[in-house]
């Protein structure tokens, strides 16, 4: 209950952000302007109407792209989900994979390496990873492209091609977003598997010869799991907004360079659109672990109808 | 029987190794104190005229550069933290609080010092290059204020110096001709300043190389070190105020208020801070203090969570109730009553908040919306790397190494504190 209640007020625009739209406008724009964007009427009948706009799903129209906030949204969020997904699905396997191969033999070599470096890599700003990475892969190397997302002739590429031309421009701001989360979900599901791995239940089966592995397919992974689904969900959230820093160092068209354009240009409406958006996309990711873990977990629906 | 190096050890090491290093710099700022209570006595108003921030900087850390290893050395016994072998964490906090306190001594060359870019524009580390001293015609009118000003000069480092000329490699005939990228400039020897009738010729080292301005990127690591701490300390303390405060507000009373700022508190979290910081500073324009503000005000959720939890299961015991009753204010209530029972949490909070302050300035500055331009930070020194990245590596790796050094302390730090106090906790 408690969840849904939070869900309405952050659907609800009393959002804290909206309320800084206006106050710093004035010096910036010169008058005319402001009478056509209709800012010089009073603050209250400005949010009135901002607010029956948003009921209908417009944002009003962009200062710099002239064109309604909606279709410039349009344009940049599908690239911003896609990443950000690609990123989470690297973060989760990576994870986890490292997580099981170190629980395998709690505080023998390969657990205490991931630990240590699990540690280093959370310390790490991914801006510094970021440039670091175009300076091995872009400048030393030659690999892979240090920007964009693809090349300039890639018009006249076959899908294929294109695909390819794609995932090598997406190869470092991957890596780049989803180190960080690597890490965070090693030392999550690493704590999380080992103290499943120790429980009684657990040491009743072993003593019943059941076999280790299957033990750790059908008994330790959905125990542990469990509770990193609300995590998952809330990092999943905060990557839509993660994604910003990684998107300015590699010159991508996602989101988080949008808005902090947007915000830099003073563009309000888009600023407005940007945040809602991404408000939006946090509730939608937080719905959705809520709805796995019930699906799993009935006791959770149970605790709701309470 | 084994030596362990302690920590005391080495921080009288590291302060004994700065005062030799430095001894004339030091020297002078002690004649420089000197001078400036001989000017006050004599002339308050000229002594007032020469009061500036940097003034009292140097001197500030030109006395604690002794007051610190004779204090450390005589507390040795008493403090615990002094008593502890030195580990990496301790040696890198140890680093940067000296970076903070020292920067004037530490640091040879203002952060913003600019000086023929042709020759020191994007110097590798290590490099070296030839300094001409010309004669400054200051020296003309002798009085004790003349005499001070120039004593402050060699203290204070400016961040410009009209007296020096930089230069790749100089030859000496009857005039003096010195090269700057291989481009030949004459000056005559009178205008120099002579030592054994020969012209007056040192070099200077750039330890970590020069930046695009040709600015010492050690010197300002080493301020940027400072502007580091200094947001991360003003921020902290503002989250912890507004935790405090909210938490026991919120706790104290349960109801209303508490659902309220409960829920508030559950919509920041959720929703990414990063957007509402880079708004909020777009908004009313970057400088110190926003950044400071808007980051303190950003990290107060977690720290408002501990206290809320802890106040209202504390608020039914029986110690605090007699309290209570006894009349406490309820000032006094949260800090007598509750906060020595919540300090230990509290306390690992702040220090993963100060590394996430530290961290998210960096990142608004590497976005072009930190602490402006006026100060170096490492954020915005990375940002000026990564247009050079092919030139100049050294650009991006000193501070990045700084940064990651830093948040990897404060990590380590909060978790060790953690294992401390609370000794229950595994790992």
């Amino acid at each position: 209950m408690i969840t849904f209640l939070f869900f309405l007020l952050r659907i609800s625009p009393g959002d804290p952000s909206q309320k800084f739209l206006s106050p710093d406008l004035s010096p910036k724009l010169a008058s005319l302007i402001k009478e056509s964007f209709n800012l010089n009427a009073p603050l209250i009948s400005q949010y009135e109407t901002f607010l029956m706009n948003l009921c209908k799903g417009d944002f009003g129209i962009s200062y710099t792209y002239r064109i309604p906030v909606i279709d410039v949204i349009k344009s940049f969020l599908p690239f911003t989900i896609i990443f950000s997904l690609i990123s989470f699905v690297v973060q989760i396997s990576f994870g986890f994979l490292l997580a099981l191969i170190s629980v395998r033999r709690i505080n023998g070599i390969a657990d205490k390496t991931f630990s240590k470096l699990s540690l280093m890599i959370y310390a790490l700003p991914s801006f510094v990873v970021g440039v670091s990475l175009i300076f091995i892969f872009s400048e030393l190397l030659n690999l892979f492209p240090s920007s964009g997302l693809s090349s300039f002739d890639s018009e006249s590429f076959s899908f294929a091609q294109k695909l390819i031309d794609y995932s090598r421009h997406l190869i470092l701001p991957v890596i780049t977003l989803s180190l960080g989360g690597v890490a965070v979900y090693y030392k999550y599901l690493r704590d999380n598997l080992e103290e499943v791995y120790n429980k009684p239940f657990v040491e009743n089966l072993r003593a019943h010869g059941f076999d280790e592995k299957y033990i750790t397919r059908k008994h330790i992974i959905p125990n542990a799991v469990n509770p990193l689904i609300s995590v998952a969900g809330v990092e999943l959230g905060l990557l839509f907004g993660g994604a910003l820093i990684t998107e300015v160092i590699f010159a991508l068209p996602g989101m988080g360079r949008l808005t902090v354009n947007a915000i830099l240009s003073r563009d309000y409406p888009l600023v407005t659109g940007c945040t809602f958006v991404a408000g939006i996309l946090v509730i939608i990711t937080n719905l959705a672990a809520d709805l796995i873990k019930a699906k799993l977990d009935k006791r959770v629906v149970k605790g709701i109808l309470n | 029987m084994s030596f362990k190096i302690k920590v005391w050890h080495f921080i009288v090491f590291l302060m004994l190794l700065l005062i030799m290093l430095r001894i004339n710099l030091l020297m002078n700022t002690f004649l420089l104190i000197i001078q400036f209570i001989n000017l006050f006595v004599y002339s308050p108003s000229a002594a007032d005229a020469q009061l500036e921030f940097t003034f009292f900087d140097s001197i500030i850390s030109a006395i604690l550069v002794i007051i610190i290893p004779v204090l450390t050395f005589l507390f040795r016994q008493r403090i615990n933290f002094l008593q502890r072998k030195i580990s990496f964490t301790s040696f890198v906090i140890i680093f940067l609080l000296s970076f903070f306190l020292f920067a004037p001594l530490i640091a040879n060359t203002n952060p913003a010092f600019q000086k023929d870019l042709a020759v020191t524009k994007l110097l590798p580390p290590f490099s070296s290059i030839k300094v001409i001293h010309l004669k400054s015609d200051q020296n003309k009118i002798e009085n004790s204020l003349s005499d001070f000003i120039n004593l402050k000069n060699l203290v204070v480092k400016r961040s410009f110096d009209e007296s020096l000329i930089f230069a790749d490699s100089i030859s000496i005939g009857n005039d003096l001709t010195y090269f700057q990228k291989g481009f030949p400039t004459s000056l005559s020897k009178d205008k120099l300043i002579l030592k054994n009738n020969q012209p007056f010729i040192t070099s200077k080292y750039f330890i970590l190389g020069t930046d695009e301005f040709g600015r010492d990127i050690f010197s300002r690591l080493i301020y940027g070190a400072r502007i580091s701490l200094f947001v991360g300390l003003g921020s902290v303390l503002i989250t912890l105020f507004l935790g405090l405060s909210l938490g026991f507000l919120a706790g104290y009373p349960g109801g209303f208020v508490d659902t309220t700022i409960n829920r508030i508190t559950d919509m920041f979290l959720a929703f990414p801070v990063i957007f509402f910081i880079i708004l909020i500073i777009a908004l009313f324009g970057n400088s110190l203090m926003s950044v400071i503000i808007v980051l303190g005000f950003s990290g107060w959720m977690s720290l408002f969570k501990i206290v809320r939890g802890e106040v209202i299961s504390l608020k039914n015991k029986d110690f605090f109730i007699s309290a209570r009753l006894l009349g406490l204010s309820k000032t006094k209530l949260l800090l007598k009553e509750i906060l020595p029972i919540i300090i230990a949490p509290v306390i690992v909070n702040l220090v993963f908040q100060y590394g996430n302050v530290i961290l998210a300035e960096a990142a608004l500055s590497y976005l072009g919306l930190g602490t402006g331009g006026s100060y170096p930070s490492w954020g915005s020194m990375i940002e000026a790397g990564q247009n050079y990245l092919s030139q100049a590596w050294w650009m991006i790796l000193f501070p990045g190494a700084a940064l990651f050094l830093t948040l990897f302390a404060a990590n380590n730090l909060g978790r060790e504190i953690n294992s401390t106090l609370n000794p229950r906790l595994e790992t």
